[in-house]
């Protein structure tokens, strides 16, 4: 980042617009603006801090608005104030701008109502000016706010660092210039992401995949083994059928069996056509079982007309008079018989009497509706009851009779078997083998349909249930994914981390002591700059003893200023250092070492300074890197400051 | 810049993990600011895009 520009509106005591240019130059790169105290130094410092960063640094932020172009408004209208800066960052070009409104009160005094309003441009290639969306998160990138400090400070605070106790502060400032602190975070950040996805896989991973794809393929197996051997069965019975038929053929041809042949042959035609009966018969009951609601309801129907017919019977149902026509004698307080009556008179309580006891029309209607409606069920239960008694009775008849035709056959088997001829025997056996072969073939082929039936509903289950599971699978396998890069990129993080660190903490220590030999007059009396794991900034003397504690206050000034630069180098953010009053403190020695060197530690350097701070040898030292010097000049007459530059 | 810096000692790692730590630092810089930045759906996405991206490649 290096500063090009800064324009003020009515920012505190600068009244009006008033602009200030730094200077860019590599070679002069130090910007110094006088001004003596009181005059505005302060509020210029504030108003780069508050352009880039808002907040901090105002306690009120009404405070801000320049007081004389409050006071050029009238209550209840508003007056504002607005710094823009211009600057460059990674060879990009911005502009950013923060602009604050407030109502005038009564008392004179500001009400600002919402938050400041931050803007961020940023210069395209083609020179178009581009809206930035995310200002905030782009001023983080390019400076962050939590580093800021380190790099635009007042310099008669910085001795802070070089504080006996100041260990934390220095771990907390190499922390967040030198990104440990975003190291930190995403590590954080990455596990709990990590454990998430973790989390999410848990819950994700019930489907058992592998086990659901086994039983489909055993099911399927156990499948093509049943219609296989299915199909063999067929075959069989086809085949043993073809043996019964040529038995069947040489018996009607030999003369002693062809007479019992005939008959079975008749028998089994019989049998058959009785078969086909008892089938269509068999059908009949079927369905007329399936209406059996009617039948189980019948009981139900049957008592519900006996109650129906009962109150008819006994003149409840029609009630002989109607509700309607007893409320219409009420409302006309008169009689049945026509005469009038009084309010509470016995043939009053009498009405009142028979209009609790008379039915609403509508109430009868219904009554009489339903006893309708139930009739027919009765009659149809009665019929189905009937029909299904006789197609039961046919049943049995025929099932007697079947049985009498297959005892027969039997008999003709027997005789056949029993033949004195051994040919005719021998046949009639074999043929008896077959027909019990054919019938294992059956039952068989019965227990492979049960088989299959069952194997075919499993397969059709388990589809589905492989459906889900590859979805879970699927979904499994990316979180597996996400979970394990978000954990090697955390664990990445870890490991990487205390070498990082451990770097930048020697390289700050070398840094620092260079910076230090260069800037301090006793160079050869401090011989060491310590910064241990513990971060704990020392300075070894001669002696090789810790010389911290016996410091001057110049000395521990000239140790932060140090320790800053050295971060700032190491940091390699591209960052201006803008130092309010950083002299002020110092003795000539010191003024005149670090004004010498401080030119060369920044790329950009931004001096707030009283003319007592830079003079003599010490303005002598910065005369040749001044590339911009500007004056406030505090006007007593009006209260504000104007921005005057010199040379 | 700093930053390049601190990619080089992850260059060991696999790209997939280097690209995750580059994306993740440069959303937490950008909410440096905020004590308790909201980015964990950020940081999701970042994995997902990545990861997605990955799979991709591979068909």
């Amino acid at each position: 980042m290096k500063l090009e520009r800064i324009t003020l509106e009515n920012f505190r005591q600068y009244y009006g617009r008033q602009r200030l240019a730094f200077s860019t130059d590599s070679q002069q790169n130090v910007t110094v603006i006088h001004g003596v105290n009181g005059a505005g130094k302060t509020s210029l410092f504030l108003a780069i801090n508050w352009c880039l960063y808002s907040g901090e640094g105002a306690a009120n932020v009404g405070e801000l608005i320049s007081k004389e172009a409050i006071s050029r408004v009238h209550n209840g209208e508003a007056a504002r104030t607005t710094v823009e800066l211009t600057f460059t960052h990674d060879g990009e070009r911005y502009l950013v701008a923060r602009r604050l409104e407030g109502v005038k009160q009564p008392d004179g005094s500001i009400s600002v109502s919402g938050a400041d309003d931050f803007t961020m441009m940023r210069t395209r290639w083609d020179g178009q000016a581009e809206r930035v969306n995310n200002p905030v998160g782009t001023m983080n990138a390019i400076l962050p706010s939590n580093v800021r400090t380190y790099f635009l400070f007042d310099g008669e605070k910085i001795d802070n660092f070089a504080k006996p106790e100041a260990g934390d502060e220095v771990r907390y400032a190499i922390y967040h210039v030198l990104k440990l602190e975003v190291l930190t975070r995403g590590q954080r950040h990455l596990e709990e992401a990590a454990a998430e996805y973790r989390r999410e896989l848990k819950s994700a991973s019930s489907g058992e995949l592998r086990d659901l794809l086994e039983r489909d393929e055993k099911a399927r197996d156990d499948r093509e083994q049943a219609l296989t051997r299915k199909e063999e069965l067929e075959r069989e019975v086809e085949s043993t059928r073809r043996q019964i038929a040529d038995i069947d053929q040489r018996l009607r041809e030999m003369q002693n069996a062809r007479a019992l042949q005939q008959q079975r042959e008749r028998l089994e035609r019989d049998i058959k056509q009785r078969q086909a009966e008892m089938d269509r018969l068999v059908g009949n009951i079927r369905e007329t079982a399936t209406s059996r609601f009617v039948l189980i309801g019948q009981p139900a129907i049957e008592r519900a007309l006996v109650i129906l017919d009962g109150k008819r019977e006994r003149g409840e149902i029609p009630s002989n008079i109607r509700q309607q026509f007893v409320h219409d004698l009420i409302d006309q307080m008169r009689c049945i018989c026509g005469r009038p009556f009084e309010l509470g008179s016995p043939e009053h309580q009498r009405l009142l009497a028979l209009m609790n006891s008379s039915l609403p029309g509508s109430l009868e209607d219904d009554v009489l509706d339903t006893s309708a409606a139930l009739r027919p069920f009765a009659e149809r239960a009665r019929t189905l009851r009937e029909s299904l008694n006789r197609d039961m009775r046919q049943r049995i008849e025929l099932l007697a009779l079947i049985q009498a035709l297959e005892e027969e056959l039997d008999d003709v088997s027997r005789q056949l078997k029993g033949s004195p001829q051994e040919e005719i025997s021998r046949l009639e056996k074999q043929r008896q083998e077959f027909r019990a072969d054919i019938e294992s073939y059956w039952l068989e082929q019965g227990n492979l349909d049960t088989r299959l039936d069952a194997l075919s509903k499993e397969i059709a289950q388990l589809e589905k249930q492989i459906e889900r599971a590859k979805k879970d699978k699927s979904r499994q396998h990316l979180l597996t994914r996400r979970a394990n890069l978000a954990q090697r990129a955390a664990d990445a993080i870890g490991e990487m981390y205390q070498v990082f660190a451990d770097d930048m903490r020697q390289r700050i220590e070398a840094k620092t002591k260079e910076i230090f030999k260069s800037l301090i007059w006793k160079d050869s009396h401090f011989q060491d700059i310590y910064l241990g794991p513990d971060y704990k900034l020392e300075v070894i003397d001669r002696y090789g003893l810790p010389a911290r504690p016996e410091l001057s206050a110049g000395e521990r000034q000239v140790l932060s200023l140090s320790f800053i630069t050295a971060m700032s180098r190491i940091s390699e953010e591209e960052a201006p250092l803008v130092m309010d009053t950083p002299f002020g403190r110092l003795s000539s020695h010191h003024r005149n070492s670090i004004t010498e060197h401080l030119p060369e530690l920044a790329d950009q350097l931004v001096l707030f300074v009283t003319d007592e701070e830079l003079r003599d040898q010490a303005r002598q030292n910065l005369e040749p890197r001044i590339g911009a010097e500007y004056r406030l000049e505090f006007d007593r007459g009006t209260s504000y400051t104007e921005i005057v530059e010199v040379g | 810049m700093l930053k390049d810096r601190l990619m080089e000692l992850f260059k060991e790692y696999d790209p997939e993990v280097q690209r995750v730590i580059s994306e993740v630092l440069t959303l937490e810089q950008e909410h440096i600011s905020l004590e308790r930045p909201r980015v964990k759906n950020l940081v999701r996405q970042i994995i997902d895009h990545i990861v997605q991206d990955e799979s991709g490649d591979q068909e």
